[in-house]
């Protein structure tokens, strides 16, 4: 189905090909995975493979690359957009409508199909993707796991022979993940495409038996599965919780904390105390209140009811900028808390802004160091890899060394290396004494280095123990989707 | 924290449920009206208009009106500008009775400050109707159905889809700043560029990141592969959008016919 012959690319500029000489053949129906530390030229690849590469980039290839039969170098994209259908890493990004309707209506109207036939198409594919019910639904009301199957129902409406899935579940919960993927399996029975998924999150694609390729410094690694990717990997050890110092006082105490959005409530009369040393996961399905609630830590959402102490202030009295003194904040989007014009000014950006440079310099050039950054010191941070912007993220909040982090999924996105050192990071500071709390969709994480779980499930807190008791409960409860699938021996996340 | 937008409230009200291109149509014709016809009466009746569309969106209170402390001062002063300055016609006070009197206000000046700053009004308010009564995406496919090429109807859609997003993505970087010490109380206006600029770059970059995945999403899905294309979407009209055409259609040639005798 796909036959690719010592494709190489270089991007115009670039010191290097982003792919060198791959030769790879998958079979009609075959289902396969690519994986890659970031940067290894998965996602060129896929946009080579549905001929994006040769229509809207700049660049010098050799090679050559067939689809169904189609030389993709040659053919307009939407020729090629026939066969192979691709769907983009962030759903939100790729919608061109404002409904479920309209969205899966698109390729087919631009294709001039009459009506009726692109109502018996959209029946199809939302009835194979698993997403019948969804049909009259507005986009924006859309959970994380619904409009990834929309999106991969938008593409299947074309009925193309081959789809491609770029990092399907990225930023799914468990839950979500977990019916995206039984999609993509309805994908290959059902429709029998040839499926090809890049993916960091490989464990859970297991079930489906995928063929497994992996790719590093845009080759393709020879005889490249799970156990190659595995070993390249050193992941820290598994922590146990930490013990808790007598007599300690926590530095985040939350009582019957309550949070509304106007009048609709968000957080429920949570409660929970975070101890100096202890690292604190936060579990629960996308909109249960998880970033809310780190928002009400720092107080950039004020609690409606309830109390919140930080470091011993209370946040309801005190100002932003000096909570900020004692308390980290890093979002999902490392580009979203970029602002500085190198490296080194990015590093150093919040201790001159909270007062706090004493000794900041001389932690921000150990820090650049540690995560490999002092090379870049005067570079923009825009011109860094995701993982490397991810860890000046986590550099420009230390070099003020607040005694508590809040982490809002920072691993989104991240190859295993990159999380594995990130996690290793993260035990070190709680053994440094630090209190972090992590909000993250990652249960084989939680369960190996957590100190805590704290469960929330619609606003409210419905477990708060030690990961493995923690998981019991929630087994117990019928929270299965949220539990660890698979053990970590040598490991992948 | 919840803010009061201008955005589309879903109702059924007979405005709601009015043609989007109907609606549009009697907007044009009242704003074009008011121009054409300038009088104080036409003024106050399309006023009245406009405050009863108001009504039918389900607007009940003046606080959920979120631009009206921008839109009244604003209106105050063009009228007061004109009250004050017009000179013709006879003198109805003196706002400084001293010494002869001076500051003289003129019944022209009252007249023409009632018809500017009115025409004003209701045009926006008869907009913020049209605004808050339509799905923005049943106008862009109402257009597109009228012959609004197809690319140019994506173009509101895509703006449409893309605004909220924008504004969460705002939000976030906002916080992001605030949590890494930026205080925005600066009064300089040099600081306040340099936090314009540092709030904008994150959001940038972030917006060409999706231009490009929206360029592959629509090409990939034939967009522009024909210079038409059909639609599944039908946004018909009912025997009451029938009328309502009728009616303006009857207005606008009334409007006509009363332009070209003169006034």
């Amino acid at each position: 189905m796909i036959d690719i012959r010592g494709l190489t690319w270089r991007f115009d500029g670039a010191p290097r090909p982003a792919l060198q000489e791959i030769t790879l053949r998958i079979e009609p129906g075959e289902l396969v995975v690519i994986s890659g530390p970031s940067g290894c030229g998965k996602s060129t690849l896929a946009l080579a493979m549905g001929g994006y590469l040769f229509q809207q980039y700049h660049g010098q290839a050799e090679g050559s690359v067939e689809v169904g039969g189609l030389d993709v170098r040659q053919v307009p994209i939407y020729r090629a957009a026939e066969i192979v259908g691709l769907v983009q890493q962030n759903p939100e990004n790729q919608f061109c409508t404002l409904n479920v309707m309209d969205e899966l209506a698109f390729a087919l109207e631009n294709r001039r199909y009459p009506p009726a036939e692109i109502r018996q198409q959209i029946a199809w594919a939302l009835e194979v993707v698993g997403a019948a019910h969804l049909r009259d639904r507005a986009l924006a009301t859309l959970s994380g796991g619904e409009k990834q199957k929309v999106a991969i129902a938008s593409m299947l409406v074309g009925r193309p022979q081959v789809l491609i899935l770029d990092e399907p579940t990225s930023s799914l919960d468990p839950a979500a993940t977990r019916a995206v993927l039984e999609a993509i399996g309805r994908l290959r029975q059902e429709a029998g495409l040839t499926v090809v998924i890049i993916e960091h999150k490989t464990a859970y694609l297991e079930p489906l038996r995928p063929r497994r390729i992996l790719m590093r410094e845009g080759r393709i690694v020879p005889g490249g599965g799970a156990a190659a990717l595995r070993a390249e990997v050193a992941w820290p050890p598994a922590r146990p919780p930490a013990a808790r110092a007598p007599g300690a006082e926590p530095l985040v105490r939350v009582e019957g904390l309550s949070f509304a959005h106007g009048e609709a409530p968000v957080l429920r009369e949570v409660s929970l105390a975070v101890y100096p040393g202890e690292l604190v996961a936060v579990m629960g399905r996308n909109g249960s209140g998880k970033t809310t609630l780190l928002r009400c830590l720092l107080g950039l959402a004020k609690p409606t009811a309830g109390e919140v102490r930080v470091a011993g202030r209370d946040v309801r009295r005190t100002p932003v900028s000096t909570l900020a003194r004692d308390v980290g904040l890093i979002f999902q989007n490392p580009d979203h808390q970029i602002f500085a014009d190198s490296v080194w000014a990015e590093a150093v950006f919040a201790p001159y802004n909270l007062g706090l440079a004493d000794g900041a310099d001389a932690r921000a050039e150990a820090l650049l160091a540690d995560y490999g950054l002092l090379p870049y010191r005067d570079q923009h941070p825009y011109r860094l890899s995701y993982g490397e912007k991810r860890r000046l993220n986590l550099a420009a909040v230390l070099s003020y060394a607040p005694p508590v982090l809040l982490l809002d999924e920072v691993l989104v996105g991240q190859d295993p290396a990159n999380a594995a050192f990130l996690l290793g990071q993260l035990t070190q500071l709680a053994a440094a004494g630090r209190a972090i709390v992590h909000v993250t969709h990652d249960p084989l994480t939680t369960l190996r280095y957590a100190d805590r779980l704290v469960f929330l499930d619609d606003g409210r807190v419905i477990v708060d123990d030690a990961p493995e008791a923690a998981f019991a409960r929630l087994e117990a409860t019928g929270y299965q989707p949220y539990l660890p699938l698979y053990d970590l021996p040598a490991g992948e996340g | 924290m919840a803010r009061q937008r201008l955005a589309y409230r879903p109702g059924r009200s007979w405005l709601h449920r009015l043609h989007p291109l109907v609606k549009l149509g009697w907007l044009a014709l009242l704003s074009l009206a008011l121009f054409v016809a300038p009088t104080g009466a036409l003024v106050a009746v399309t006023l009245a208009v406009a405050l009863l569309a108001l009504w039918a969106t389900g607007l009940r209170s003046w606080r959920e009106f979120p631009g009206l402390r921008l839109l009244l001062p604003t209106c105050a002063l063009l009228f007061v500008l004109q009250a004050l300055f017009r000179r013709e016609g006879e003198v109805v006070v003196r706002l400084w009775p001293f010494g002869g009197g001076a500051l003289p206000v003129t019944d022209a000046g009252l007249a023409v400050g009632w018809l500017i700053s009115g025409r004003f009004l209701a045009i926006i308010l008869l907009s913020y109707a049209l605004l808050l009564s339509t799905e923005p995406n049943d106008l862009a496919y109402a257009l597109m159905a009228a012959g609004l090429p197809y690319r140019y109807g994506f173009m509101l859609v895509t703006a449409l889809r893309l605004m909220p997003i924008f504004e969460l993505e705002g939000n976030t970087v906002y916080d992001a700043q605030l949590a890494r010490g930026v205080r925005y109380d600066a009064r300089s206006p040099l600081r306040l560029l340099t936090l314009l600029r540092r709030l904008l770059l994150p959001l940038l970059v972030s917006a060409l990141g999706k231009v490009d995945a929206l360029a592959v999403s629509m090409e990939g899905r034939g967009f522009g592969q024909y210079p038409d294309r059909t639609f599944l979407r039908e946004v018909r009209m009912s025997r009451r959008d029938w009328w309502a055409a009728a009616w303006l259609a009857l207005a606008a040639v009334a409007l006509v016919v009363w332009w070209v005798s003169g006034g």
